[in-house]
């Protein structure tokens, strides 16, 4: 599937993406990345076949397309499973199929309240489950994800990425956006950054923001502050779940305590997860990745004063995403 | 398309927003034909004025029902646009068919008229003719065309009024000025299909210049 110098504007609006080529192959996960408001819902929605270029042309768009919306709004007072049995039915599917098809998602993607659950109860992560559980009742031969990734707790990360792989290896497209690292770590085989409206390779977009990662200290569920001294290292469980999760780059044990250095953007998943499960954060700490050589300090200064630009600078569009100030060790322990 | 039309008819039920419409129909026929005598052609041609009224709310409410997101899902997965609006207008005409009925029946049941196959078959003839008008202003004054619903209705009542009071115009008011002047039902079944056939084509150009619109706004 192919676009060729797409340009789209709403009315006489301004251009919202102008002289687009994006080739997107069978079998490829394809990632666009950019800001809020670069275009890359619309290009998204250009690719879905659910918005006509205003310039350029789309080709080889598949026949059987599944498209989870940014913001998803089911019919509210539908079940789970009755809607995702109308949507069936919808695609063709006969109802028992349709039905059978239904639970087997809900059951996979673990909807909270289960099949028979309104949807007006979801929460977002939930309902964004039901949303990707709609576009995978048959299989897709492309699959456009808008911001997948966004309201999704870190154990359905890796259903998502194993949803968009088996997607991929069954020959259909996966394209999704995102503006984060999540996305990075997926298992994209491409990757375009959409700004100005324009399609950029990505990559450069921000070398200091890759190298960024954050360690995240904690400590076990109903483990003492200090450990005991006699070496029962046969009792420490096996590493918790979502410290698998996408995002994590290394795991160090230390009996009471499990140190991970994590992504920026996945920290914060990774951190809920970990306070869900009983676990205690004993510090969390923004530094730079040690395979590279941090950026050059600027001009003298007194250390605390040096700490605070560093994090201003660090990530405009996502502030929220760092957990906590630089230099929280001095918080010690509990 | 069966699948899409059970689809539309579940958000519309549970949405409830048929409600109002169909209090609407049924006050209107309470108060236009009840205690009727004589010919049944004008009790009908009142009882198919509220089917009008309240079709056109009750398809501007279901064409209404999806978010434009959930309507994108639905598009993508039916595979065509034009397919899911083919479902509404569908969905829209079996709801004026279960309308229809009530409004055959309810005079014949609450009046004292002179009934003959002639006037029920005029009846059923007038009953299309309104509810295919009907859906047609519902589906162009729908959030389908309309970003902003002041707007819908205000159209909506401009073109109802229209319809219904334009002295001679085809179909509604042409049809209604016949059927309150004659008492022979055989004699106007000929003219009374010719409006329905007038409405059948306004629903047609209603619903490609619905589609038509609605696609330049994505």
């Amino acid at each position: 599937m192919q676009t060729q110098s797409v340009g789209k504007r709403y009315g006489r609006g301004p251009w919202v993406l102008e002289d687009v080529t994006v080739h997107v192959p069978a079998g490829e996960i394809v990632a666009f990345h950019g800001r809020n408001g670069s275009g890359k819902s619309t290009l998204l929605r250009l690719l879905a076949g659910l918005s006509r270029p205003s310039r350029g042309t789309v080709t080889g768009r598949p026949a059987v397309v599944g498209y989870v919306p940014d913001r998803f709004r089911p019919p509210e007072r539908l079940t789970a499973l009755g809607y995702l049995t109308h949507l069936g039915r919808i695609r063709g599917l006969t109802t028992p199929d349709a039905r059978r098809r239904a639970r087997v998602l809900i059951d996979r993607l673990a909807v909270a309240g289960g099949p028979h659950a309104e949807l007006r109860t979801l929460s977002k992560g939930n309902a964004q489950k039901v949303a990707l559980s709609q576009a995978l009742l048959v299989q897709p031969e492309l699959l456009v994800l808008d911001e997948p990734w966004s309201g999704l707790d870190t154990s359905a990360h890796g259903v998502l990425a194993e949803v968009m792989a088996e997607v991929a290896a069954a020959g259909g497209s996966v394209v999704f956006t995102g503006h984060g690292e999540s996305a990075r770590t997926a298992v994209a085989g491409r990757a375009h950054l959409v700004a100005g409206g324009r399609l950029h390779p990505y990559g450069h977009e921000s070398p200091r923001e890759q190298r960024q990662v954050t360690e995240l200290v904690l400590q076990r569920p109903g483990a003492p502050s200090e450990l005991p001294a006699s070496g029962d290292s046969s009792r420490v469980p096996p590493p918790p779940p979502w410290s698998r999760s996408p995002g994590v780059l290394t795991v160090t044990d230390h009996g009471a305590d499990l140190v991970l250095a994590v992504v920026c953007a996945e920290a914060d998943a990774v951190l809920l997860a970990a306070l869900r499960d009983g676990w205690s954060a004993l510090s969390v700490t923004r530094r730079t990745a040690p395979a590279t050589t941090a950026p050059a300090p600027g001009p003298p200064s007194p250390p605390a004063t040096t700490a605070a630009p560093e994090r201003r600078t660090d990530r405009p569009a996502g502030a929220s995403r760092a957990p906590a100030p630089p230099s929280r060790r001095e918080g010690g322990r509990r | 398309m069966t699948a899409l039309i059970r689809y539309s008819f579940a958000t519309l039920l549970h949405s409830q927003r048929y409600l109002a419409p169909v209090l609407l129909f049924a006050g209107l026929i309470g108060i236009l034909t009840v205690n009727g005598s004589g010919s049944l052609p004008p009790a009908y041609a009142a009882s198919a004025g509220a089917l009008f009224v309240s079709q056109t709310w009750l398809t501007s409410a279901l064409a209404g029902l999806d978010d434009p997101t959930q309507r994108a899902v639905v598009v993508l997965s039916a595979g065509r646009g034009a397919r899911v609006l083919a479902a509404t207008v569908g969905t829209a005409l079996l709801a004026a068919g279960a309308l229809a009925v009530v409004g055959l029946l309810f005079p014949l049941w609450i009046g004292s008229y002179q009934v003959g196959a002639a006037d029920l078959l005029l009846g059923a003839e007038a009953q299309l003719t309104c509810a295919l008008a009907g859906t047609a202003i519902g589906l162009l004054c729908s959030r389908l065309v309309f970003r902003r619903q002041g707007y819908a209705l205000a159209t909506a009542l401009a073109l109802v009024l229209g319809l219904l009071f334009v002295q001679g115009l085809p179909p509604v008011n042409r049809l209604f000025h016949l059927m309150s002047e004659t008492s022979d039902a055989a004699a106007l079944l000929a003219p009374a299909a010719g409006m329905a056939a007038v409405s059948a084509v306004l629903l047609a150009a209603s619903a490609c210049l619905t589609h038509h619109l609605a696609a330049r706004r994505d």
